[in-house]
């Protein structure tokens, strides 16, 4: 992939150096031709020829350019047009001017001893060159090559692959990977598609076994990654220029949570040819309860409510429990848990002896359950108050493989609990070695939202912090994006080893994050053309700007377009169809005529059922769970209640 | 061989010095009275340049000399000077922009040999460097060694932008027109060619006097006089010339933007003279600032000077520090 160098190709440049401007070691200044290629982001070579500079070779990156004639002030140049502005262009010599150019030293060989920029020729830098520059000839070669393709360089008609370690993309050296861009601009979600496919293509087999976990929070934006998108020729070149094959990901599993109705999937991919590969994701009590600080409040949630929390997990749900007023209960839902509260509360005002249940006020025990109830409302679709859930694989997960959790049109609170949780299984399952692979990436959008510079410390923000800064021993790395990076918590940034700036605003690039890029790079960045972007790698000692072409996959509003989303389905409709995906025999008709005259809950219990065992006889299996569960329970006298004692506020 | 020569006669003995005179001020014109015949009108009149139509040669090669000197050493009283002359022809072509296609540069020890000690002879003719000798008479005196050296110095010059522009004669192309900075009238080729122009911006010479005097001195801007002939005198071959207003003088001084022009003796200078001034005209911008010379020189010539001054060497340049005696170390 890397090219070889051509013989003695001509200088373009030569360092100059003054008493004002003097070359230093990080720094240096040549002149070019008016006529260049040179631009801001070119990297050049200079050789150094004079006495006790020959054999140094220095690499720079171009970060500021100058322009200027021997006009000795502005009054001569209208003095000589006599106030014209047309005659001046009409003089008959044109001023000598002067391309100047300020460059950033990227490597000296040799590195020791560090010494200015020797004032010698400049040359374009080749492949060779960039690869040596940027520090890749370390990685791109020997025995464990462990070289990513990001993009290719590009000075003119040169163009360089450029590649990030992977033992500092993606652990354990550095890793995590941060992209800011303005939105629109196909910068963020392209970059990360294009950058996965060239992941799953390059993961040096030595690394073993990695997948992705793509949290789709806006649009359609990653419902279509197994759809072949529209590539020209110039991004099939530069996929090849890449070494990287322009093709769709092989292996992806969606996820989505239903909508309210708990039968028709609440996502954009619900098109009738794409809809059966997404799998609806539902999670009971069990799933809920050990994240239950991500959805409470912290405001009226206190420590004698966690401890109550704290003990429904461990001594509660599932296990055999005495509610100690003779009841035995097994709690495994939300409806199993509402039974223990109101079991606990009509025990105590049938015994009339406490205000306390085993050591907890029942004005905590209220408040818990008041929270705990409303959760299955306000995740109606993601949590279930009955039934099992429906999972990711977790313990299975797939080499190579892109799971995408389409929260985009679930509430906040829930988009928190889903990435709260996931990434919480991730970890353990990566801490534990029982994931199925060695690495995660996880793609997380929006990042001002979730770990955002100010405002309180969430959940989610904590666990990204997390992340941020012990994932990468465990193989667990983030790729975050956003719009404004100053708005995102400086140590999530900060702890991206890798760091992809796509076109930005100027009101951002003037923060002080952006402070020691040079305000030639800053105006580049605010100008990007769509698919070029600049990199920073741990190996790279300056910016680095790159092309890439557009990811092989159908981009969201596209997809949308040729896969127009379905209209909800009718219930019997939207059963059919959830059992038809587990079992293509089974017919519609059938369906429809099995759920008529049922209750919605008991055929949405059903479903989850059938769902979680996936049987070999779909629709025998449905029909007897439903059959099972359909009889209502005999009414039963209830003993008359005593009334309580007053309620105080002190629960002791 | 710049430093090698010096090194080598202050080996002999030479004792060093660091003398630079002022930076030359150009080759100058005759400093007298010559008179000149009318050749376009029976007097010296002046000619507007309302309407002309400026001359637009396709190419045009501007021709332009430096010439650095200083004193490397003393032997006893006579100084040996380190000269250095150049010259270049930079052509200006359809893109505007001034390109080298010619230029020469010579290096020069400038003394008295008879008085040198056998070792500085011997040392100076072993380096080969060419030496230019100053009269016996100016070299026993160092106040009139000096001055002598400098007008050996600007002969050099003079031949060498001489040679340089003949040279180029022969390859001019026919659309394309050769300006030197000062006279033509040195050189028979230069002063017969049909599209080679002096510019002389000096005007020691003295052509007329009276009210013809006042109407060259006192032109308008944008005006130019008759075309005139100088009188010959010496080697000075014939050619007629006129002279040039580029900006109002009104204000400053009698010579400010005052131009003379040299071109061949032939009737077609006297019908081209007034396209030749509008194009001269033209040439005012860019202006060649910050040269002090600007309101004459013109830019491309500006530019000439300023390709030879970049190439010539650093160490004949005033020093920017101190000459204050340097402090003596060792025993």
């Amino acid at each position: 992939m890397i090219e070889r160098r051509d013989p003695a190709p001509p200088p373009v440049g030569r360092v100059v150096a003054t008493e004002q401007k003097p070359a230093t070691p990080h720094q240096f200044h040549f002149w070019t031709a008016n006529e260049t290629t040179i631009g801001i982001g070119a990297i050049v070579r200079v050789e150094g020829l004079g006495a006790g500079d020959s054999g140094r070779v220095v690499y720079g990156v171009v970060t500021d350019g100058f322009a200027y004639s021997d006009l000795a002030t502005p009054l001569h140049d209208v003095v000589g047009a006599e106030g014209d502005p047309a005659r001046a262009a009409e003089n008959p010599t044109v001023r000598q001017e002067i391309r100047l150019w300020t460059a950033a030293v990227l490597r000296q060989k040799p590195e020791e001893p560090l010494q200015p920029v020797p004032l010698g020729q400049v040359h374009v830098a080749s492949d060779v060159d960039v690869a040596q520059a940027l520090r890749m000839d370390g990685y791109l070669g020997g025995a464990e090559p462990s070289a990513i393709p990001v993009g290719l360089y590009t000075s003119g008609a040169l163009e360089a692959p450029v590649y990030l370690d992977a033992d500092f993309l993606l652990g354990p050296e550095a890793a995590h990977l941060n992209i800011s861009g303005v939105s629109g601009l196909a910068t963020k979600t392209s970059a990360v598609e294009f950058l996965l496919g060239s992941i799953f293509q390059h993961f040096p087999p030595h690394k073993g076994r990695i997948a992705a976990v793509c949290f789709n929070v806006k649009g359609p934006d990653l419902c279509f990654l197994d759809q072949p998108g529209a590539l020209d020729d110039e991004d099939r070149r530069r996929y090849e220029r890449l070494g990287v094959r322009p093709q769709p990901f092989e292996l992806v599993r969606y996820f989505a949570p239903f909508k309210a109705d708990g039968v028709n999937l609440n996502t954009l991919r619900t098109h009738p040819d794409l809809v059966g590969d997404v799998e609806p994701l539902v999670w009971g009590l069990e799933e809920v309860l050990d994240f239950a600080e991500v959805l409470l409040n912290r405001d009226d949630i206190d420590a004698k409510a966690d401890a109550f929390i704290d003990f429904l997990s461990d001594r509660v749900l599932n296990k055999e429990f005495d509610d100690g007023f003779g009841g035995s209960h097994r709690v495994q839902t939300f409806a199993d848990l509402d039974g223990l509260f109101r079991a606990i509360f009509d025990g105590l005002e049938l015994t009339g002896r406490s205000d306390m249940w085993r050591t907890h006020h029942i004005a905590t025990i209220r408040k818990v359950r008041n929270r705990l109830s409303n959760i299955s409302t306000r995740c109606k679709g993601l949590v279930a108050d009955d039934g099992p859930s429906n999972d990711l694989p977790w313990g299975s997960f797939e080499d190579r493989t892109v799971y995408v959790v389409d929260v985009a049109n679930v509430d906040p609170l829930g988009q928190d609990l889903v990435f709260a949780r996931v990434v919480s299984r991730l970890r353990e399952g990566l801490e534990r070695r029982e994931l199925g692979v060695d690495a995660v990436v996880v793609f997380v959008d929006e990042l001002n939202k979730y770990a955002p510079a100010d405002g309180p410390d969430t959940y989610v923000k904590k666990m990204l912090l997390d992340i941020s800064e012990r994932g990468r021993y465990l193989g667990l790395v983030l790729f975050g994006a956003e719009q404004f990076r100053s708005q995102v918590h400086r140590r999530v940034v900060g702890n991206a080893g890798s760091q992809i700036y796509g076109r930005m605003d100027m009101d951002e690039l003037a923060t002080p994050a952006y402070q020691v890029l040079s305000p030639a790079t800053k105006i580049k960045l605010a100008t990007l053309p769509v698919g070029e972007l600049m990199v920073r790698h741990p190996h790279f000692t300056q910016p680095i700007f790159v092309r890439f072409p557009r990811p092989p996959v159908l981009r969201g509003r596209d997809g949308v377009e040729r896969f127009a989303p379905a209209a909800d389905l009718p219930f019997a409709e939207a059963v059919a169809r959830q059992l038809w995906r587990l079992d293509r025999t089974v017919r519609p008709n059938t369906v429809r005529d099995l759920v008529d005259g049922r209750d919605e809950q008991d055929v949405r219990r059903a479903l989850a059922e059938t769902r979680r065992r996936r049987p070999g006889d779909v629709l025998a299996y449905f029909r007897k769970v439903l059959g099972s569960r359909v009889a209502p329970d005999a009414a039963h006298e209830r003993a008359a209640v005593p009334p309580l004692g007053v309620i105080t506020d002190e629960p002791y | 061989m710049s430093r090698s020569w010096v090194d080598a006669i202050l080996a002999a003995g030479v004792v060093p010095a660091s003398y630079v005179p002022d930076a030359s001020l150009g080759r100058t014109d005759l400093e007298e009275f010559t008179g000149a015949d009318p050749v376009e009108d029976p007097e010296l009149r002046v000619h507007p340049l309302t309407g002309a139509r400026a001359l637009a040669p396709g190419a045009v090669g501007f021709l332009d000399g430096i010439e650095q000197w200083r004193v490397a050493g003393y032997a006893g009283v006579i100084p040996i000077v380190r000269a250095y002359v150049a010259a270049a022809i930079r052509l200006r072509g359809t893109d505007r922009r001034p390109r080298t296609v010619a230029e020469d540069a010579a290096e020069l020890a400038i003394t008295r040999l008879d008085r040198l000690s056998d070792a500085v002879c011997r040392a100076l003719e072993g380096t080969g460097v060419r030496v230019l000798e100053i009269s016996a008479e100016d070299a026993g005196q160092p106040a009139r060694a000096l001055p002598a050296a400098r007008v050996e110095v600007q002969k050099a010059r003079a031949a060498l932008e001489r040679r340089l522009a003949e040279r180029r004669l022969s390859r001019l192309g026919a659309d394309e027109w050769l300006v030197t900075d000062g006279v033509l009238s040195d050189s028979p080729e230069l002063s017969a060619h049909p599209r080679a122009l002096g510019v002389v911006k000096s005007h020691g010479a003295e052509y007329f006097d009276g009210p013809e005097l006042e109407r060259a001195l006192t032109l308008p801007a944008l005006h130019r006089t008759s075309v005139f002939r100088p009188k010959p005198r010496g080697a000075r071959r014939e050619i007629y010339s006129w002279y040039l207003r580029l900006w109002p003088w009104e204000g400053n001084d009698l010579l400010y933007g005052l131009l003379r022009v040299e071109a061949r003796a032939h009737p077609d200078t006297i019908a081209l003279a007034s396209r030749i001034s509008a194009w001269l005209v033209s040439e005012r911008a860019p202006l060649a600032t910050p040269d002090r010379r600007w309101d004459r020189l013109l830019y491309p010539i500006h530019d000439v000077e300023t390709y030879l001054r970049a190439r010539a060497p650093r160490d004949l340049f005033s020093p920017f520090g101190s000459r204050l005696p340097l402090p003596r170390t060792g025993s």
